[in-house]
This record gives structure tokens, C-alpha cells and sequence, in this order.
């Protein structure tokens, strides 16, 4: 069953990643630029001419294909933890640096730039404007699916809240693994976070909103409320996106068709809190809860940030780990 | 010179530095070539970073040595958020989500953790104040500014205020701006981001040839290229600067993220500024906001600094005719208070 739970984290995070909006954003970056220039105008021309119909991706003179349902950003730094997960942190990120044909984070790229003038992790990680975003949480699904510890990963781009996401992510993956349970999973993701963090104070706030609310769905707006100040101009917050997964995973019973489609509704964190739910959850009901159309969708990597992800399937590359 | 003349130069050199900076303010340093050549002459009012300052000089006249965190929360909570009934204008994004945190009955430091812009120069821009208070001692300069900067900042956000308050202590007894800096960097943890900024702009101060310009033409030699004007100070056009600011933009300038407000680049920028003015306070400034990025809170800290290590007189009478009241457009409660009146107040008793 375990093996199971582990290829259900891993798809988990790619169903949640391709069911969240900006998906279709990272995706269309396989288009030509002047197809996204032509998307900006017409954002342009909403606010101009005050119409309230507003531009989505579109394929004009470009294949279809990318702007399907599937996976983005998070699923391929996933795949290229996994592919990379027995080589040293800091020399695996050194070979992408330089590299003017991938996408990242803020946290990565200031991270990769760290790492080409010298400054070494954990430095790298933290003389880093977005230090507290979850993109080592996303990477730490892998972690915790093995059983392995994240620190050495995360510290090569992020650090405080950002680390503190990873060793949350990591521990209540590998308890879900374990177990199956998400409340568990949730309990050994606190036992990780001090409640004098904002991590550690969102992640029991965010639990106690949504037991509250008693589902999923119903959490969204009290999770809104408690969580989010909408002040920043960007949502990967770990504070904010790994207490939501958590708070999601657990009042949804580790169920993913619940608690996924849920965090997608949280508009602002929904670049990566439905990835990191996905992965919960998946974690906890196996491969075999996923539904299958949502497998179909998400296992096969499109290679919009990683190029050398395209194509690349995410279960066969569970089997090649195991 | 007395305490009184260095807190008016301070407050002074603050409110003249972010006035002339409010145009620059995310510019390149290309862009602000172009337009203004040398950006020398204030064209309007300043902005949040006066009215914050003296928001905070208010904090300490109230509490003195004994401010804590609880005065400053109940401050915002009973003197700032009731005056914010629409948009808050010139507020960053560290006053903003302090608000919502405080709004939704958080406490310090979670009111400063909370948001996700603890590390802006929120803090360093109105730090000054602080050392203002702490004339030979940046330690509690430092102290004393972090029960402030616990309730809007965190991590690098809180140094960067340590570390300007800590300066302006220096430079209040009239240290020579080596020692200025030196005492920055004695109030901040070296295994930090401030700390390895301040390093590296220092660094690329030293081993640039402006300054060894400046004090050639100061020691009477001529220049070529350079021209000496009265009162020591020196012209450096722009082209002479202009691999400084770019060595000085590749040192510390964060590459992939599109604001400017990062509080370890804004006080590496400007102490480096007043280490390339020598501590005047019009070669400091202008030098300043000649870099871009988060000009005009570059300019108030590095005309704080150079400001208390000159006094009153150090700043261009041509500024301090430019400096009235504040508008209190960024912090109502502030309206109508003029920064020479509160540095007396700082002053008195020191």
C-alpha cells in the first residue's frame, strides 16, 4: 500500500497543480511570446473599454494542446527533485544556473543568482526577497515520500517560513504515507512548526477555521478570512499555502476529489495550494483514490518551466525511483 | 555642536533626502541621468518616509527609554487605523498588512511575521529617530527601534532599522563616516543579509576611485575631469560615477523580484551613498538618489546619517526652505508637524 500512497503523492501534486487557474498561465509559456503579448493587450482593452469579459489563454495560430488540463510549474520541479534527489542540494541547482531557457520562482531564480556570484546555502536561501514561499514545500513532497529529510534541499532557496513549509510538507507526506491519515499527517506537520511562527500560527488558525466550517468547500471563505490579507501581489506564501493544504487535507478526511477542488477556490493561493492539498491527499487515499480522468490529465509533464521535463510521465518516473 | 543642531540636521537631512528621491523612486540610474543629468533640486513634497519618522520621534518623546512593542501596537491601533477610512496612500506593504494583522487582533511580533513583507525598509526609513534619541549609543539606538520595527517588520526588516538607528547614534557625536558604518554593523548579527549587503557596498566604495577623487581635490590637487566647488564639496558628473553605481547595482540590487523596497539593499545603497559623499550632505543625497531603486527612502536615510554628522547646517538652505509642515497625505496624524520642531523635542534632555 505504501508504494501506492507514494506514486499518490506524487500524482496527487499533479492533479492539484493542473486543477488550480494559473496552470493554464505557466502552460501557455509553450506558445509564442507575441500569443501572451496579444493576452496582455486584451487585458489592456477589459480595463479600457470597462467590459467585465475577461481574456483567458488562447491559442490563435498555436497548438491547442498546452492549454488542455495538466500540469505546470510545481509538478516539474517535482519530477526534477526526484530526478536529481541523490545528488548534493546545492551542486544540483548549480548545473541550472545560467540557464536562460527555464522558469522559477522568485525564490529560485534570486536562489540560482545566490548561487553564480558564490553566495552559498543556506545564504542562498535566505538573502532572498521571497525566502517564505513554498517552492521547497512543493519540492519536500518528495522528501516525505521517501522518508528523507528536506533541510539540505530547502536551505538552497528558501528560508524561515519557507523552510519551515518544507519540514511541514515533508513530515505530514511521510506520515500520510505511513499511515494514511490525514489528521496524522496534520499533527506531525504541527509538531514541526512553532506556534510563534506565522507558518505555525496560520497552520493551527487554518486548522481550527476549518473544523469549524466542517468541510472543505465550506472552509474557503473562513480560510480566506483568517489567512489571507490580500495586501501582497503574490500568493505562494508557505504561511499561507501549506496551513491551507493541511486544514483541507484534514477536514476533507484525506479525501482529494474534496479537499483539492477546494483550495482551488482560494483564487489567490491557487498556484500551489492545490498542488500541495493534491499531494496530501493523494498521499493519503493511494493512487488508486485518484480519479482516473484526472490521471489521464496531469501524469504527463509539459515542460513549460523544465523543457527537458516535456513528455516526461510522472508514475513512470515513481517506478524508475522504486 | 549640540545634540539639538545634529537632530535638526538629521530629521532635516531626512525629510530633504526622501523629498528629492520622490521622483527617482524606482527609476534606473539610466533614466534618472536622462532627465535630470544630476537630480540636485527638490521638485515637490516628500513622502511616507517624513511622515513615519516623525510618527515615530512621537513614539519616543511619549515613551522615552521605556517604549515597548505594546506602546507602538496600541499607537497604530488607537492613532493610525482609525484614520484610515480609504486608500492609505504612500503606504508600503509592511504598513498594510501590519494594519490587517492588527485588525484582526494580533500582537507583536506576530503582527510583523504575519505579512510577507517583513524584510521592507518600512522600518529603516523612519529609524532614524532612534539614533537621534541614543546621541553615542547604538546599541540602545538599536534596541529601541526594534520594539518598533517588532510590530511591522521581522527578520532582515527589523536589522535594517537596528542598523540605521545605529548609525544615526554614531553620527551623532560626530564620527567620521568609517566609524559610522562600523557602527551599523556592530548592531546587526554578521551571519545576515544586511550585514553581507552593508559589507559588500562598503567594499565597492573603497576600491572605487570617486572617493579617492574627492579627497584628492579636497587635499588641493586638481582632478582632471572634476571640478572643486565651494565648501569642500566636490561636483562628480555622472559619467565619473557611473561604474560605481553600476558596481554598486550588481553588489547588492535584487535581480528577479520587482520591488524595490527590500530593506538590506535600500541601507547598503545608502550607506554606501554616504560613504561616496564622505558624510556631506549634499554629495551624499544627491549621490543617493542617483541609484534608483528605492530612491526617496534611500535619500531620507542617507541624508538622516549625513545630516547628524553635519548639523543644522550641513543641509543646502536651498532644501531646508523646501521643507514645510507634512501634509500628513500618508499619516493623518501627523499632519502640520514640521521635523525641526519635533528634533527639538528629541533633543530636549539629551
Amino acid at each position: 500500500m505504501s508504494g501506492d500512497r507514494i506514486a499518490g503523492a506524487f500524482v496527487g501534486l499533479a492533479v492539484g497543480d493542473a486543477a488550480g487557474w494559473p496552470a493554464a498561465r505557466h502552460r501557455s509559456v509553450l506558445h509564442a511570446p507575441w500569443s501572451r503579448r496579444l493576452l496582455r493587450e486584451l487585458d489592456t482593452f477589459a480595463e479600457e473599454h470597462r467590459v467585465t469579459t475577461l481574456p483567458v489563454p488562447f491559442a490563435l495560430n498555436q497548438p491547442v494542446a498546452p492549454l488542455a488540463v495538466g500540469p505546470s510549474d510545481d509538478a516539474e520541479w517535482l519530477a526534477w527533485t526526484v530526478l536529481t534527489i541523490d545528488r548534493p542540494r546545492a551542486e544540483a541547482f548549480r548545473d541550472l544556473t545560467g540557464r536562460e531557457d527555464i522558469r522559477a520562482r522568485i525564490s529560485v531564480a534570486t536562489a540560482l543568482g545566490n548561487l553564480a556570484k558564490g553566495v552559498e546555502p543556506p545564504a542562498s536561501g535566505h538573502d532572498n526577497p521571497h525566502h517564505f514561499d513554498d517552492a521547497a514545500a512543493v519540492r519536500a513532497v518528495a522528501f516525505g515520500a521517501l522518508g528523507r529529510d528536506p533541510t539540505e534541499d530547502a536551505q538552497v532557496t528558501n528560508a524561515n517560513d519557507g523552510l519551515l513549509g518544507a519540514l511541514a510538507m515533508a513530515a505530514a507526506v511521510a506520515e500520510a504515507v505511513a499511515t494514511g491519515s490525514a489528521a496524522a499527517a496534520a499533527g506531525a506537520a504541527l509538531a514541526v512548526l512553532p506556534p510563534d511562527t506565522a507558518i505555525g500560527h496560520n497552520a493551527r488558525l487554518a486548522l481550527d477555521v476549518a473544523r469549524k466550517a466542517g468541510d472543505p468547500f465550506a472552509a474557503v471563505p473562513a480560510l480566506d478570512a483568517a489567512l489571507l490579507d490580500h495586501v501582497y501581489s503574490y500568493g505562494v506564501g508557505a504561511a499561507q499555502t501549506v496551513p491551507v493544504a493541511l486544514a483541507l487535507a484534514e477536514v476533507a478526511g484525506g479525501s482529494l476529489s474534496a479537499a483539492v477542488p477546494a483550495a482551488a477556490c482560494l483564487a489567490a493561493l491557487a498556484d500551489s495550494a492545490p498542488a500541495l492539498t493534491g499531494a496530501l491527499t493523494g498521499a493519503c487515499g493511494g493512487l488508486d483514490a485518484i480519479p482516473e480522468g484526472w490521471i489521464t490529465s496531469a501524469r504527463t509533464l509539459a515542460g513549460c518551466c523544465l523543457p527537458e521535463m516535456a513528455g516526461k510521465d510522472v508514475i513512470e518516473l515513481m517506478e524508475e525511483l522504486a | 555642536m549640540t545634540y539639538r543642531d545634529r537632530a535638526r540636521g538629521c530629521l532635516l537631512g531626512l525629510a530633504a533626502g526622501d523629498a528629492l528621491g520622490a521622483p527617482a523612486e524606482n527609476l534606473t540610474p539610466a533614466e534618472i541621468r536622462r532627465r535630470w543629468g544630476r537630480l540636485t533640486e527638490i521638485e515637490g513634497g516628500g513622502t511616507d518616509d517624513t511622515e513615519y519618522a516623525i510618527f515615530a520621534a512621537s513614539l519616543l518623546v511619549r515613551h522615552g527609554h521605556a517604549l515597548t512593542s505594546a506602546d507602538v501596537a496600541h499607537a497604530y491601533r488607537t492613532e493610525i487605523i482609525p484614520l484610515v477610512t480609504g486608500p492609505m496612500r504612500g503606504a508600503g506593504f509592511s504598513e498594510l498588512g501590519t494594519i490587517e494583522a492588527l485588525r484582526r487582533g494580533l500582537e507583536p511580533p506576530l503582527t510583523g511575521l504575519v505579512h510577507q513583507h517583513g524584510w521592507s525598509d518600512g522600518l529603516a526609513m523612519r529609524a532614524a529617530p532612534y539614533g537621534v534619541f541614543c546621541p553615542g549609543d547604538p546599541a540602545e539606538a538599536a534596541r529601541l527601534v526594534e520594539q518598533d520595527g517588532r510590530v511591522s517588520q521581522s527578520g532582515e526588516g527589523v536589522l535594517g532599522g537596528r542598523a540605521v538607528a545605529g548609525a544615526v547614534a554614531a553620527a551623532m557625536t560626530g564620527a567620521a563616516p568609517q566609524e559610522v558604518v562600523a557602527a551599523a554593523l556592530s548592531v546587526i548579527p554578521a551571519d545576515s543579509w544586511t550585514a553581507r549587503d552593508i559589507v559588500r557596498a562598503r567594499d565597492v566604495v573603497r576600491a572605487s576611485d570617486v572617493v579617492r577623487a574627492r579627497d584628492a581635490v579636497r587635499g588641493g590637487d586638481v582632478v582632471r575631469g572634476r571640478d572643486s566647488v565651494p565648501g569642500g564639496q566636490v561636483a562628480v558628473s555622472g559619467d565619473d560615477e557611473l561604474p560605481v553605481v553600476e558596481a554598486l547595482h550588481q553588489a547588492v540590487v535584487v535581480e528577479h523580484y520587482p520591488w524595490t523596497d527590500v530593506a538590506p539593499e535600500a541601507v547598503a545603497l545608502a550607506l554606501a551613498a554616504y560613504l561616496v559623499g564622505g558624510g556631506d550632505v549634499e554629495t551624499t543625497v544627491t549621490f543617493g538618489v542617483s541609484l534608483g531603486r528605492d530612491a526617496d527612502t534611500i535619500g531620507a536615510i542617507a541624508g538622516a546619517i549625513a545630516g547628524a554628522g553635519q548639523g543644522r547646517d550641513g543641509v543646502p538652505e536651498r532644501w531646508a526652505s523646501r521643507i514645510g509642515p507634512v501634509t500628513g497625505k500618508c499619516l493623518p496624524v501627523v499632519a502640520g508637524r514640521h521635523v525641526l520642531d519635533v528634533a527639538d523635542e528629541l533633543a530636549e534632555g539629551l
